[in-house]
C-alpha cells in the first residue's frame, strides 16, 4: 500500500523468491559454522523486528516492550518442553515434557494472548500511553522471569532445552542439533511471516489499520472499528514475537531473564527503523545489517569501538535517509527509471545517497 | 424509497454542547428530510463545527439528541454512527495523505467489503472478486469526481481543489443516506466552487441527503432546499434561501448590531 506505481509491485513480484532461493541456497557453500550461527540469530531478530514492523510500520503504534512478546514466547515454549510443577493455590498443575513443535505454538499462542490482553487495556489510550504501558510490561515480565524461582529458576536460568524435534519427509524423525537444519527452520518461518505480513497489509484489514496510521478521525468517519482493527494487529504481532522467542529458546537452549531486556526491544526498533518503518523489505534489510555488522567489526575492532561505530553508523543513516533504507532506494530507483522526471513521491532530502548502502 | 411524503432522515433535537461553563449550542433543534440539501450557516463561532462533532460522535452532546431515522446516536462511537449511514467530512483538508487517491478510495470502501483477517491470509477464493469488485468501484467514484489522472498520485502531493474534491469522494465511497459536508469549498476558487455546486447537486441525484455547512454565500444559496442559521450556539432563523436571505435577524447577525435595518 505504501509504494505507489505498479511497475515497483512487478518487481515486488519477483524479489521475494530470489531473496528466498539466496539465502536457501546459502548453506551450501557458506560452511562456516559460525557466520551460520550469526546468520541464525540474525533470522530470529528478523523475525522479531518483522513482528514489530506490522505493529509499528503499518498502525503506527510504538511498541517499545516488544521483547516481552519474545521472552513470554521463549519462556512459555522453554517450560513446555522442559515440564514444570506449579502450585497454584494448593492445586498442583503438573506438565510433562511436550514435543517441541507443540511447545512452539503453545509460545505462540500465550504471546498471542498477552497481545490481546495489553491491547485491550491500552488502546483506549492510544499513542504516548501504549509506549509506557508496553515498556512497563516487559519490565514487569522480566522481574517475574527474574523472582518467581520454582518457575523460571530465576538468574540461575532455564538450561538444557530440547533441541527442536521433526519428522521430515526423507529424512524421517530428525532432531536440529546442527546449524543447518535450524538455519532453514528459521528462514522458513521468516518466510511465512513475510508472507502473513504481506497478506495483512494489502487486505482490508490492512488498509484499515493503515488509515488508522495516516488519519485516525476520517478512519472513524467512514467506518472503520479502528479498536478492533488495532487488536487484531497486535495479536498477530506478538504471536509472530512469541515465535521468534520460541525458536530462540530451542535454538540457543539456555534462557535467562535478560531476555527481556530493554536492549532487545531497542535492537528490534533501530532494524525496523533504519530499514524503512512500513514496508515489507524494511526489517529484513534493516535487521541483515544491525544483525550482521557487530560480527563483521569483530576482527577489525576492539568491542567499545564496535558500538561506536554501530552508533555512528545508525545516526548517518537516520540523518541521511530518515524514511529508512528501503524506501530511499525506492525512489532513488524510481526516479533513475523515469529518467530526468522528478520521482512522484516527495524525496526525502539526501536520498540520492541511497545507492550507497545497498 | 418512499417517494410521496417527506420522510425525516436526521433529526436534532434539542442538542446542547457545553464546553465547562462556555455554551457552545444551546437548545438547537432542526430536521432533514430524505433527499434535501441543507445548509448550517453562522458567523464564526457560531457552533457549526461543534454540531457536526456532537451529530456523528466525535464529542457527547450535554443533553438532547440527534436521532438518524428515530434511532438515537447518543452515545455510539464515530465508525457506529458512519456504520449506520451518517458519514461527515473535515473543515479542515482531511485526507489519508501517505497514500494514493486510488488507495484512499479504497480504505473508504471499507464499509463495501466483508473480508476479515482470516479469508485475507488463506486467500479464500471469494476475497478476489471482493477486493476486484472494490477496486472497479473505486476507480468508478474517481471518474465520477473528475480525478481520475491522479489515480496513483500521493494524496498530500495532489493541488488543493482536487484534495477538497478527493474528501467528498471518500465521503460518497461510503455510500451514506446522510452526507455532512463541512466547509467543502472553503479555499476553493470561484470556478472550482461552481463545479463543486453542480458535483453537490449529482451527488444528491444519487439519494444521497446532505446536510451542509459553507461560508460561500453564493454556494449556500443557489444549493441549498432549507438554510438554517446559527449565531452563538442558537439558531435564529431557519427557511428557504429566499427567505433566508431578507431575514433581519440573519442580516444582523452577519454584519453586526448597528447594522441599519429598519
Amino acid at each position: 500500500m505504501t509504494s505507489p506505481g505498479t511497475n515497483r509491485l512487478a518487481m515486488g513480484r519477483f524479489a521475494p523468491f530470489a531473496v528466498l532461493a539466496f539465502f536457501a541456497l546459502l548453506p551450501f557453500w557458506m560452511t562456516d559454522q559460525y557466520f551460520l550461527h550469526v546468520l541464525i540469530i540474525t533470522g530470529i531478530f528478523i523475525i522479531a523486528a518483522i513482528s514489530l514492523n506490522l505493529l509499528l510500520g503499518y498502525t503506527g503504534q510504538l511498541s517499545l516492550g516488544h521483547v516481552a512478546f519474545f521472552g513470554i514466547g521463549s519462556y512459555a515454549s522453554a517450560l513446555m518442553s522442559i515440564g514444570f510443577d506449579l502450585n497454584v493455590f494448593g492445586w498442583m498443575l503438573v506438565v510433562t515434557p511436550k514435543p517441541v513443535w507443540f511447545c512452539i505454538l503453545c509460545g505462540i499462542f500465550v504471546a498471542g494472548l498477552a497481545g490481546w490482553l495489553i491491547g485491550k487495556v491500552s488502546f483506549k489510550i492510544r499513542g504516548a500511553y501504549f509506549v509506557i504501558v508496553t515498556i512497563s510490561f516487559a519490565e514487569v515480565m522480566r522481574l517475574v522471569a527474574l523472582n518467581w524461582i520454582d518457575l523460571t529458576e530465576g538468574p540461575m536460568a532455564l538450561n538444557n532445552i530440547p533441541p527442536l524435534t521433526l519428522w521430515l519427509p526423507f529424512a524421517g524423525e530428525t532432531t536440529f542439533w546442527s546449524k543447518v537444519p535450524n538455519y532453514f527452520l528459521v528462514l522458513s518461518i521468516a518466510a511465512i511471516c513475510f508472507e502473513i505480513v504481506r497478506r495483512i497489509v494489502v487486505s482490508r484489514v490492512g488498509r484499515a489499520v493503515i488509515a488508522l496510521r495516516e488519519n485516525e478521525p476520517l478512519a472513524m468517519s467512514v467506518g472503520i472499528d479502528v479498536t478492533r482493527y488495532l487488536l487484531i494487529i497486535t495479536v498477530i504481532s506478538a504471536a509472530m514475537a512469541g515465535a521468534a522467542g520460541g525458536l530462540y529458546s530451542h535454538y540457543v537452549r539456555i534462557i535467562d531473564p535478560d531476555v527481556f531486556l530493554f536492549i532487545f526491544t531497542v535492537t528490534m526498533v533501530i532494524m525496523v527503523v533504519v530499514g524503512g518503518k512500513g514496508t515489507l523489505w524494511g526489517p529484513i534489510v534493516g535487521g541483515l545489517l544491525f544483525g550482521i555488522m557487530p560480527e563483521a567489526l569483530r576482527e577489525f575492532a576492539a568491542p567499545e569501538v564496535q558500538w561506536i561505530i554501530y552508533g555512528v553508523a545508525m545516526i548517518i543513516v537516520l540523518i541521511f535517509l530518515p524514511q529508512g533504507i528501503v524506501p530511499a532506494v525506492g525512489s532513488w530507483l524510481q526516479s533513475r527509471r523515469h529518467g530526468s522526471e522528478p520521482p512522484a513521491t516527495p524525496e526525502p532530502p539526501g536520498a540520492k545517497g541511497a545507492a550507497d548502502p545497498s | 424509497m418512499s417517494q410521496a411524503p417527506p420522510r425525516t432522515v436526521l433529526e436534532i433535537d434539542q442538542l446542547c454542547v457545553k464546553f465547562g461553563g462556555l455554551v457552545a449550542i444551546s437548545s438547537m433543534s432542526f430536521h432533514v428530510d430524505h433527499g434535501e440539501i441543507v445548509s448550517l450557516i453562522g458567523p464564526n463561532g457560531a457552533g457549526k463545527t461543534t454540531a457536526f462533532n456532537a451529530i456523528t460522535g466525535y464529542l457527547q452532546p450535554s443533553s438532547g439528541e440527534a436521532r438518524f431515522l428515530d434511532k438515537s446516536l447518543n452515545g455510539l462511537k464515530p465508525n457506529q454512527i458512519a456504520e449506520l449511514g451518517v458519514v461527515r467530512t473535515f473543515q479542515k483538508t482531511s485526507l489519508f495523505g501517505g497514500n494514493t487517491a486510488f488507495e484512499n478510495i479504497m480504505i473508504a470502501l471499507h464499509r463495501q467489503g466483508r473480508q476479515e483477517l482470516f479469508g485475507s491470509l488463506l486467500r479464500l477464493p471469494n476475497m478476489h472478486a471482493e477486493e476486484r469488485r472494490l477496486r472497479d468501484r473505486a476507480d468508478e467514484i474517481l471518474e465520477f469526481f473528475g480525478i481520475a489522472a491522479r489515480r496513483d498520485e500521493l494524496a498530500s502531493a495532489m493541488p488543493y481543489g482536487e484534495q477538497r474534491l478527493l474528501e467528498v469522494a471518500i465521503g460518497l465511497a461510503t455510500e451514506p443516506e446522510v452526507l455532512l459536508l463541512d466547509e467543502p469549498a472553503s479555499g476553493m476558487n470561484p470556478t472550482e466552487t461552481m463545479s463543486f455546486v453542480r458535483m453537490v447537486e449529482r451527488i444528491r441525484e444519487q439519494d444521497i441527503t446532505i446536510l451542509l455547512v459553507e461560508h460561500d454565500m453564493r454556494m449556500v444559496m443557489g444549493v441549498s432546499d432549507r438554510v438554517v442559521v446559527l449565531n452563538q450556539g442558537e439558531i435564529i432563523a431557519s427557511g428557504p434561501p429566499s427567505e433566508i436571505k431578507h431575514d433581519p435577524e440573519v442580516v444582523r447577525a452577519y454584519l453586526g448590531t448597528s447594522a441599519p435595518h429598519a
